[in-house]
């Protein structure tokens, strides 16, 4: 049973690599997406205060490739959203600044990812440290099945950060005040988290993310599980936290990228197209291909 | 900021202890895989070692005067004649004159005692086919006794003293005897696939059991594969949504669930004393192991059936076919394959079945090979409970090697449904 | 291998000339259906050829044939089978009726009376009888005979009539094809109802058997009583000591080595499982499954064998050198070997239930820097627990019905202890202690084994209720 789910979800993550493949072998097509060839990231790349920076990056599975040398980087408390069509790569990108690509057997990756000058692909480096200062949201709220204060106090916990309950306690309010949950959820913070709704449900797991205290947050897609309101909400929790946190937040929706981020990386089947300050690459994109996408003659 | 440099820090720390306790779950993963793992190979090699000695069978040479006036026959004799003859005093004649010098009653019952008592009914059986030897002096490979097969084999230690020991000096003495001068022979053991049940562990054979077991898969699989069939595609394909239907699967849920020995007394109470059904019979134990059987095949038989596309079934009926045409045209054949496959299961499970077959009295001590559904018979797993239980030290290797046997069946049966599994995997 | 007709003389001959009226009987029904079959197809097609517009489509001929046949064939075979019901009450009732009362003893002694008469079929076992069941078994063969020739008469009339009945109503315009994917849709119903029906004569068989033990002992002493010696109760004026038939060593016993059993193939099976599912590659699980399938296949007799000729010893063995006294049969050697052939059980069950979890609770433990097994015990166990409970029901069930091994390694004294080192005996065992001798078929000691099935399957079918419900319910919420 676990062997086919690990397998639905490869095949998940290699629908866009196959994508990839078909096109590459059947060569442009009529829609004229490729008409333009690719040469090398168009923009600044490059930041002066990077907390992350990744070079000639390239991500297998198996024998299929997902990213293609790409070089980037994130600068510190900037939040630089990842945008492109859907299986370009954004999200596998994304997987491996935590290293959460590890847990797929078949996931090999190579080039460099650097976090504050220091490889995180290095043999002495922890993923488990890794993933505690550098943590992560997902596209579908998962919160654990226990209650909205034991979800929260989770990281906390199994990092040892607390000494003492009165310490937790001030930990997961201060969290979940951070998340802009805890007026909604502070009498019922033993009730059980599944039973939030779905905005509230990604708002719990942001604050479970925070109360790590991570250095960077990731956020896939976070918002495409929601409605227009809960949307809303979770972008305004976006531009409070970039006060104190790194952020880089995947996401299909050009207007919200507009919204919440100053730089904006543009992915193409792989590639890193173009990258750039958000106003630019929205008024004017220098690639053709983003130029295509901005415009929604594809997506 | 400091905030964050302060907890890597903390979960630094940490990082050993936990990685420490990581490494204490994953090896008890480990280790109780290793655990299943040992106790399949100690299991296995102990019933294999055990088994070993019962492929083959320890003779006696002995050269045998068929005096035609003794055994008050000639060479026209009728069959009933010789049936009737006693072959035992030509043996015991033979194994005088071997060993003479035994004189005392109870030495002689021991020196008789070296060949088997069926080794009479082989000598007959030599007669029967040539009645030209009657009148002749033949050599004979005779049976040995199971105690000369135990020493021969090594299953009695002779350097034990004598009183501890079930072959005593005087018998062990002729049996050295007959070693040294190369009377002994060991040769295969066909008896033990060519015989029935015996209270004499050399002369016992697992035949009977086997095609006990046989007739009673047969009925099983004539039963439950057409009914389990018929039920799946019912449940799947034209059931309708309301607290019948319901019933009907909360039942087969539970009935999979139910002990098996449960099924005996259905069968006991309904089958034998309600009925009047024959005991004993393959006939019986069939039907009683189809009702156990059959929610395992429905069961997969049903996600047999629902892992067939909805495609193949539209394709169908946009046609023109009807529902039961789609259905016994096209979405049974395709199915198919996962149906036989949870047979060959769940036939395999009603082949390793003891307990319901003890209740029906199928334990019976049977000593003739079934000759169809309705004869008295017991089963491998039976045969393997009854040996089992008997005091003779011969039954132990018998016991070993006829578990050898049914693990063998149950084996291939398996082997053959993942096969067919592999090879008929859909890629829908 | 035998050929086929001595297949069928087999079950000629050893249901004699009773049975073989039946086997004689589907035939002929058979062949009346095949001749229904034939007619039917033969006059529609005819009628097709008359027919001046042919371009339209008909129902093809053959399912005016099948409606005939089925015809002749299902309410003829559903008679029977009502008939073969009603036989045997219908012939105790006309011997009863035809023999004077005085002849005969009365009550349950009469079913044990007609059964002498109604076994002796060869000639000696006749002449076995006494003087007095042997006019009676004469009475009673000329009923049987009877009764045997208007069975088979009245069912074949039925298909005869039916058959041409319905050969004469058949015309193109009978909506033939309907009609018969009916009767097939009802036919494959019947075959899901057959459920149903076992569950019913389980109910039926274990339920009425044990009221009538109840009869004779009441409830109470059976469910409470602490002392267990069915074997003192032989002779018929014995049966009310009452004392016998305590059952509560037996589920104390029942419960010690299956709570043994748990405790082995719980923790085994859940870290197998867990160990498969979460750490494992590719091929170690291709080794580990088939190992785990393979003691999963063992037939449980062959446990039994090893319990008792190869741990029990051993355990004992190991036990003395310890300075212990160990029973030869002791509880632990069975529940350790019953335990051993749960962990299968346990580890699929557990597999299931632990993948049912979604995927992103596993990645959202993972994403705040939990290790896996963190992640497995904080979030993945409690998350999967109410599936595991169902999948520990389950295997309890499984050790409480378990008969083989505690057949064979476990003893047959009804000791009340929990000494896991002491010999025990168990629900099943008594069952089949009580059932394989040779004693008569309505001794309280036969009943009591039916008590005994009753507990057993009250027990495990709660447990299997409750497993299956906890388990849907778990499911439910993840899907």
């Amino acid at each position: 049973m676990v062997i086919s789910m690990m397998n639905e979800r490869v095949a998940e993550l290699n629908l866009g690599i196959d994508m990839t493949q078909e096109i590459k072998q059947n060569g442009p097509d009529d829609s004229g997406i490729l008409d333009v060839t690719y040469s090398e990231t168009v923009g600044e790349y490059q930041c002066k205060d990077a907390k992350f920076s990744t070079r000639d990056v390239n991500v297998y599975y198996a024998n299929n490739q997902a990213i293609f040398d790409v070089n980037l980087d994130v600068g510190r408390n900037e939040v630089i959203a990842l945008i492109g069509p859907s299986g370009c790569g954004k999200s596998t990108f994304l997987r491996c600044l935590n290293r959460m690509n590890d847990t797929i057997d078949i996931c090999r990756i190579d080039g460099q990812i650097h976090l504050d000058g220091q490889d995180i692909y290095a043999k002495k480096q922890d993923p488990v440290l890794l993933r505690a200062r550098v943590g992560m949201v997902f596209q579908k709220p998962n919160p654990f099945p226990k209650s909205i204060y034991d979800n929260v106090a989770y990281g906390p916990r199994i990092h040892g950060l607390t000494k003492n309950k009165a310490e937790l306690d001030d930990l997961v309010e201060d969290a979940l005040i951070k998340a802009g949950l805890f007026d909604e959820v502070k009498d019922r913070l033993h009730g059980p988290g599944t039973g939030l709704s779905g905005g509230q449900q990604q708002r719990l797991c942001i604050a479970r993310t925070i109360a790590v205290q991570p250095e960077v947050i990731l956020m896939d897609e976070p918002a495409s599980a929601l409605d227009p309101i809960a949307t809303a909400k979770i972008e305004e929790l976006i531009n409070e936290l970039k006060e104190n946190y790194t952020i880089v937040i995947v996401t299909h929706s050009m207007q919200q990228a507009a919204r919440v981020s100053q730089r904006t990386a543009y992915f193409h089947m792989g590639r890193l197209i173009e990258v750039g300050d958000t106003n630019q690459i929205f008024t004017n994109p220098r690639h053709e291909l983003t130029e295509k996408y901005i415009t929604g003659r594809f997506g | 900021m400091s905030d964050a440099m302060k907890n890597t820090a903390i979960v630094k720390s940490g990082l050993k202890k936990r990685y420490l306790k990581e490494k204490i779950f994953k090896s008890a993963g480990i280790v109780s895989i290793a655990i299943a793992f040992m106790f399949l190979l100690v299991l296995l090699t102990d019933v294999i070692t055990k088994a070993i000695p019962a492929f083959t069978q320890t003779q006696l040479t002995l050269t045998v005067t068929l005096d035609a006036e003794d055994l008050e026959l000639n060479q026209e004799s009728s069959i009933e004649d010789i049936m009737a003859a006693d072959f035992r005093q030509p043996i015991r004649e033979a194994l005088r004159a071997r060993f003479d010098g035994v004189t005392k009653r109870n030495d002689k019952k021991q020196l008789y005692s070296l060949v088997s008592i069926g080794a009479e009914y082989q000598l007959r059986d030599l007669v029967l086919a040539d009645p030209a030897l009657i009148g002749q002096s033949i050599t004979v490979d005779f049976i040995a006794d199971d105690d000369v097969d135990a020493v021969i084999k090594n299953a009695i230690d002779r350097s034990l003293p004598e009183s501890d020991r079930r072959v005593k000096d005087l018998k062990l003495s002729w049996i050295e005897s007959m070693e040294a001068s190369g009377e002994i022979s060991t040769a295969f053991n066909w008896l033990f696939f060519s015989a029935g049940d015996s209270r004499e562990p050399e002369l016992a054979g697992i035949k009977g059991a086997i095609l006990g077991s046989f007739y009673t898969l047969l009925v099983t699989l004539a039963l439950s594969f057409p009914v389990a069939v018929a039920a799946a595609i019912y449940l799947e394909e034209f059931a309708p949504k309301n607290r019948f239907i319901d019933f009907i699967e909360i039942n087969i849920n539970n009935l999979a669930a139910v002990p098996s020995i449960v099924f005996g007394l259905l069968g006991l109470a309904v089958f034998i004393n309600f009925f009047s059904m024959p005991r004993s019979a393959p006939l019986i134990g069939g039907i009683v192991l189809s009702l156990m059987t059959l929610p395992t095949i429905i069961i997969a038989s049903r996600s047999a059936i629902k892992a067939v596309p909805p495609s193949l079934r539209e394709a169908a009926l946009g046609l023109g076919a009807s529902k039961m045409q789609t259905v016994f045209h096209h979405v049974l054949p395709a199915a198919l394959p996962g149906i036989l496959t949870g047979t060959i299961i769940g036939m395999a499970q009603a082949l390793g079945e003891t307990a319901p077959l003890l209740m029906i009295g199928m334990v019976a001590f049977i000593v003739d090979i079934p000759q169809s559904i309705g004869d008295p018979s017991t089963v491998l797993p039976i045969q393997v409970f009854l040996w089992a239980d008997a005091p003779e030290r011969g039954f132990l290797e018998k016991t070993s090697a006829a578990i050898l046997v049914l693990l063998v069946f149950l084996i291939s049966m398996n082997a053959i449904a993942i096969k067919l599994r592999k090879k008929f995997e859909k890629k829908w | 291998m035998t050929e086929p007709r001595q297949l069928i003389d087999g079950v000629i001959l050893i249901y004699g000339t009773h049975e073989m009226s039946i086997s004689a009987l589907l035939l002929l029904l058979a062949i009346l259906a095949a001749f229904g079959f034939f007619i039917g197809r033969q006059k529609i097609h005819l009628q097709y050829k008359k027919q001046s517009n042919k371009a339209r489509i008909n129902t093809l001929p053959k399912y005016f044939g099948y409606v005939a046949g089925l015809a002749a064939l299902i309410p003829a075979l559903i008679l029977l089978l009502v008939l073969e019901v009603a036989e045997t009450p219908w012939i105790n009732h006309q011997i009863s009726q035809e023999i004077s009362s005085a002849q005969l003893p009365s009550g349950d002694d009469l079913d044990l009376f007609l059964n002498d008469i109604k076994n002796a079929s060869t000639e000696s076992q006749i002449a076995a009888l006494s003087d007095e069941k042997q006019i009676i078994h004469g009475h009673y063969q000329r009923i049987v005979k009877t009764t045997q020739w208007a069975k088979t008469a009245v069912v074949l009339a039925l298909s005869v009539l039916l058959g041409l009945w319905s050969l004469k109503k058949i015309n193109t315009a009978t909506r033939a094809r309907y009609l018969f994917e009916k009767t097939i849709e009802w036919l494959l119903l019947a075959a899901a109802s057959i459920a149903i029906m076992t569950t019913v004569g389980i109910v039926f068989s274990v339920f009425f058997e044990s009221m009538r033990f109840f009869g004779d002992i009441p409830v109470v002493d059976f469910m409470f009583g602490t002392e267990w010696s069915p074997q003192t109760a032989i002779r018929a004026d014995q049966v009310g000591s009452s004392a016998s038939f305590g059952a509560i060593p037996l589920f104390v016993g029942t419960m010690l080595i299956s709570f043994i059993a748990l405790l082995v193939s719980v923790p085994l099976g859940l870290m197998s499982a867990i160990y498969l599912s979460e750490y494992a590659n590719r091929s170690v699980r291709a080794v580990a499954k088939p190992v785990l399938e393979i003691l999963a296949g063992i037939p449980t007799v062959v446990y039994g064998f090893f319990a008792a000729l190869t741990v029990a010893p051993f355990i004992r063995d190991f036990g003395e050198s310890l300075g212990l006294s160990v029973a030869s049969e002791s509880a632990l050697a069975a529940g350790l070997v019953m335990g051993i052939m749960i962990i299968p059980f346990v580890s699929s069950l557990a597999d299931d239930v632990m993948s049912a979890v979604p995927q992103s609770l596993r990645e959202g433990s993972l994403g705040l820097g939990a290790t896996r097994s963190e992640t497995i015990i904080k979030v993945l166990i409690p998350a999967a627990l109410p599936g595991i409970v169902g999948g520990v029901l389950l295997a309890a069930s499984r050790a409480i019905g378990e008969t083989m091994i505690v057949v064979m390694a476990a003893g047959l004294a009804a000791n009340l202890t929990v000494n896991p080192l002491e010999a025990v005996t168990t629900v099943t065992v008594q069952i089949v202690t009580l059932l394989t001798g040779d004693q008569e078929f309505d001794s309280a000691k036969t009943l009591a084994a039916f008590a005994l099935g009753l507990m057993l399957f009250v027990t495990t079918l709660v447990l299997n209720m409750i497993a299956l419900y906890v388990v849907r319910k778990y499911r439910e919420q993840y899907e």
